[in-house]
């Protein structure tokens, strides 16, 4: 049985596109990807498996059960990062855990300090003495403190330096490994390559393809551009000189790249 | 009352901590100061009140002001303090919707399995908590003025006429919870049972000034107010609208559950 199931699921705002018979399953265990620029229509199709917004149409089911009718004993067994993550200014991440300790029905507060410290994040500053990037690890924390069975996470790097995105990237994968399932969204091409087994498309409100992720990027090939790495620096113009070779150009390192070199394991602490 | 339901509650009033020092003991000063000022100003109150026009008298619950209870009916518990605390509740209970829906807390509130239903119920409760906190420490600070002051305030009428501001306050924090359940902005909500709360004060005051109009008054929640201070708590009219406000936010439960949240 599917984790997450839609058939037609539809969402209108008056006149306004929201999202349109969006029909997709997440196997157990599986990562998939939401994936599409701004104003697509992710969020829109997360709030509905929430029950944050009611359908127009269609149906959603996670577990076996009705996204509507069953949402509270569907949310017992979920972790969720909202997008743009947020919680009060006074409050601090720690309080917050409490809280939804209590409201999970929790002794304690799970692995909540154990992440904290993977993350080099701040339990104790209230919220709004944090910058956005230390604040959506709080968000990360909350929605992952609990071990859940399912794991939605929309735009999950946003505001996150490189680091604590690869940091996020192995959580990611060691959560498949636990057993959970992920669905997380992201207009990052990139991180949905490096984590998801699956990605869909997002276009306009529409689901527009469900791909395995390298099947993905086998049709997007353009095959007569390759990547050459060689063991020294080469002169672009003996590059050109080889047979077939129509363009030649040094690579950039993206700033990704340069951060991490910059940054070795265990120095982004402050 | 649930474990959940209590997280939320508790959540709700440490959040709110500030705001009810900043209400109470303003509030509680300045009904102090009322108290002190009484026995110097005694004998020319009384005197200026009988010059007053009846209709005045009559629009404000003044008969005569010829003890520091009349007194404080007359300046705190008339007016001052009733449309304070109506405009606290419906501060309180939106902070914990509209407000939590701003600062995007509402939506990781229901991450967790907890309904909205509940989250009302918990932002009704905190707000009924928070109203009698503030109420408290106002007639506590009233109390310690009148001691010090030597008013002799008889703290039995002082603690029923602010007691009796209660369910009037809280009656517009269920107003408050059903306005939530059409809007999610805070301005729209403060804005609209404020404008609620002044309505229904100046609908009852016609309704005084003109016996004509009397029957209007029906319609405020003012009519059921009386002048607790001077003739005690009317435990019908208590009751009565302590019940009203909870069939209002058991309304405004039912409207935000059917609501969109929209992000």
């Amino acid at each position: 049985m599917a984790v997450i199931e839609t058939e037609q699921l539809t969402k209108l705002y008056g006149r306004t596109r929201g999202i349109e018979d969006v029909t997709f399953a997440v196997e157990p265990g599986e990562v998939f990807g939401f994936l599409g620029p701004n104003g697509a229509g992710k969020t829109t199709t997360i709030r509905t498996l929430l029950d944050m917004l009611h359908p127009s149409g269609g149906s959603a089911h996670i577990f076996g059960l009705d996204s509507r009718r069953d949402s509270v004993a569907i949310r017992a067994r979920l972790g969720n990062l909202p997008g743009d993550f947020g919680y009060g200014k006074q409050t601090s991440g720690r309080e917050a855990l409490r809280v939804l300790a209590r409201l999970r029905g929790m002794e304690g507060t799970g692995r909540a300090e154990a992440l904290a410290e993977r993350f080099h994040a701040d339990l104790d500053r209230p919220l709004g003495q944090l910058s956005r990037g230390n604040r959506q690890k709080i968000g990360l924390i909350l929605a992952t403190f609990h071990s859940p069975e399912l794991l939605i996470l929309d735009e999950p790097t946003s505001g996150l330096d490189p680091l604590m995105q690869e940091e996020f990237l192995a959580l990611v994968a060691e959560e498949r490994q636990r057993g959970a399932t992920v669905l997380l969204s992201s207009h990052e091409l990139d991180e949905v390559e490096r984590v998801c087994d699956r990605v869909g498309i997002v276009r306009a409100g529409k689901l527009i393809a469900v791909e395995r992720v390298a099947d993905l990027l086998a049709k997007a090939q353009r095959r007569n551009l390759v990547r050459v790495e060689f063991g020294e620096p080469v002169e672009l113009e003996d590059v050109r000189k080889m047979p077939g070779v129509v363009k030649a150009e040094f690579a950039h390192a993206t700033l990704e790249e340069i951060f991490l070199t910059y940054y070795g394991e265990g120095e982004g602490e402050a | 009352m649930s474990a959940q339901v209590a997280a939320l509650v508790g959540a709700h009033l440490s959040d709110r901590r500030r705001s009810l020092l900043a209400w109470g003991i303003p509030l509680g000063l300045w009904s102090a100061f009322i108290v002190i000022i009484f026995p110097s100003i005694e004998d020319s109150l009384s005197k200026a009140v009988q010059s007053y026009p009846e209709a005045l008298k009559e629009a404000f619950g003044i008969s005569q002001l010829t003890s520091v209870e009349q007194y404080l009916q007359a300046e705190m518990l008339s007016l001052i303090v009733p449309l304070a605390l109506g405009y606290l509740a419906v501060r309180a209970i939106a902070s914990g919707l509209t407000g939590a829906a701003e600062s995007g807390r509402l939506d990781v509130l229901l991450s967790a399995p907890v309904s909205r239903a509940r989250l009302v119920a918990a932002g009704f409760l905190a707000t009924a908590i928070e109203l009698a906190a503030v109420l408290v420490i106002t007639a506590a600070l009233t109390c310690l003025g009148s001691l010090a002051a030597g008013a002799g305030l008889s703290f039995g009428s002082a603690l029923a006429g602010y007691a009796n501001v209660w369910p009037l306050a809280l009656l517009f924090a269920g107003f408050g919870a059903i306005a939530a359940g059409f809007s999610l902005r805070t301005s729209v909500v403060t804005g609209a049972v404020a404008g609620l709360l002044v309505t229904m004060y100046v609908i009852d005051l016609i309704g005084r000034l003109d016996a004509d109009l009397s029957g209007i008054r029906y319609i405020s929640v003012f009519k059921y107010y009386g002048n607790a201070v001077e003739d005690g708590i009317d435990p019908l009219a208590f009751a009565g609208v302590t019940v009203a406000a909870v069939l209002l936010a058991a309304v405004g439960a039912w409207l935000f559950e059917r609501r969109d949240l929209a992000g």
